[in-house]
């Protein structure tokens, strides 16, 4: 990032539940190309990725005021929305595609799901593939394509707690490679 | 517990990715508050997060930012309610062009302060919800707090395995507590009843009454004793409550 932080986060918090734009033109210069990065390590598709970003920027605009300092960094809010929204876009297709009315554990196909991932090369994703075999297929089943613990437990049949417990083993370890 | 061991349980990573339950996530929000060690921890792998993220852009084709600008600007303009009235050409059809541009401003005014009335009752509407969000969310930490309140979390069962609730007892008091994260809404004529077991044999625990409110705290009969709890959907005005004849939505252990 070559442009000058000109505002703290408190600031750019402050002046987004403003509704000022230039702030919001701040924040977008400076993120839009890391929430891009996670949506397209979800997202295959570039122009549906390009509409999931849009989206993603809308809603950030539209629900700054949910934005909570205490619970977490800006950063990490919008994060998590792009993140959302990138999964929840990738299962409206998948249930499109599926049969429809059948519940999601029965139906959606694991093993066709984590063979055929998003872009591999770009941030987590590639700290991800680091990881071991079977830590990097819980991770991504988790984190890239947002199945429950109990969804993974009964797809890979594994007990539900040891699904739990390797996840947060796997995650700690993605903490140490990225600092 | 011992704070250390906490902290490198994996919550921290969990919690700031979005992959923590919503108990797991309310639990290290309240430790957040009580231990600086644990806050820390969660900043220091929130800003190496921020800081891998940025160092592995791609970046967007300009045209989204175009697209987002347009996008919320309309939602500016609905606000404001400003017009920019182009000048009118002086020929002999003008005073007409005047006279239907009042019309028309006349109309676009009217259509805009509709949408502001509109924009603020939703806003209300909205601001109420979140005061009542925050009402449920300071009960159930007041509930998590206690060493005395067990927490039961109802998965969903085969005829509905997206639904999803939770059972705050307190074994002190006896008081039992709903939270309804997700159940369907019941058709008319039927009700859900809560039922605990103890050595597999149902009580009736009370009905239901669902509201539309989000996130909803219900307080329902006391209980003794418990192992597990359930809820059915059940007919409603059944004479006989004792025993649950309807399809179970809902089942945990304690």
């Amino acid at each position: 990032m070559n442009s000058k932080p000109i505002y703290s986060e408190q600031e750019l918090v402050a002046l987004l539940q403003q509704r000022n734009e230039k702030a919001f033109g701040y924040l977008y210069d400076n993120y839009s190309g890391a929430l891009y990065g996670i949506v397209k390590s979800i997202v295959t598709d570039t122009e549906i990725a390009n509409d999931v970003l849009q989206n993603v920027f809308v809603n950030i605009w539209r629900k700054i005021e949910l934005y909570d300092a205490q619970k977490g960094r800006l950063f990490t809010w919008m994060l998590n929305i792009a993140r959302n929204a990138a999964i929840d876009e990738v299962r409206s297709k998948g249930f499109r595609d599926s049969q429809k009315n059948q519940s999601l554990s029965e139906n959606i196909n694991f093993e066709g799901a984590v063979t055929a991932p998003a872009i591999e090369d770009v941030g987590l994703k590639k700290v991800v593939t680091k990881l071991k075999g079977e830590l990097r297929v819980l991770v991504d089943m988790s984190y890239f394509q947002g199945f429950t613990h109990e969804e993974i437990s009964k797809a890979l049949d594994i007990p539900l707690g040891t699904v739990k417990t390797r996840i947060r083993s796997a995650l700690t370890q993605l903490r140490t490679m990225i600092q | 517990m011992n704070v250390q061991d906490y902290i490198s349980s994996g919550i921290v990573e969990s919690y700031v990715l979005g992959l923590a339950s919503d108990e797991e996530r309310i639990e290290f929000e309240q430790m957040c508050i009580q231990y600086p060690e644990v806050l820390s921890a969660r900043n220091a792998f929130e800003l190496a997060l921020e800081k891998q993220a940025i160092e592995n852009v791609i970046t967007p084709s300009a045209s989204i930012k175009n697209k987002i600008f347009e996008e919320i600007k309309v939602t500016v303009k609905e606000e404001s309610q400003t017009l920019a009235l182009a000048p009118v050409k002086k020929l002999n059809w003008a005073k007409y062009a005047a006279a239907a541009s009042v019309v028309l401003l006349a109309g676009s005014l009217y259509f805009n302060l509709n949408l502001y009335n509109k924009n603020k009752t939703l806003q209300n509407n909205y601001d109420n919800t979140i005061a009542k969000l925050n009402d449920v969310e300071k009960d159930i930490q007041i509930l998590q707090q206690n060493p005395n309140v067990k927490m039961a979390s109802l998965k969903g069962m085969d005829v509905s395995p997206a639904s999803y609730t939770t059972v705050y007892w307190d074994t002190t008091s006896q008081d039992v507590y709903l939270m309804i994260n997700n159940l369907p809404k019941p058709a008319s004529d039927k009700q859900y009843q809560l039922w605990a077991f103890l050595d597999g044999k149902p009580s009736d625990m009370g009905l239901i009454e669902i509201t539309e409110k989000p996130l909803q705290l219900y307080r329902l009969k006391k209980a003794q004793a418990a192992q597990a709890f359930a809820i059915t959907l059940e007919k409603k005005g059944r004479s006989d409550l004792s025993t649950p004849a309807g399809d179970v939505y809902v089942m945990g252990k304690l």
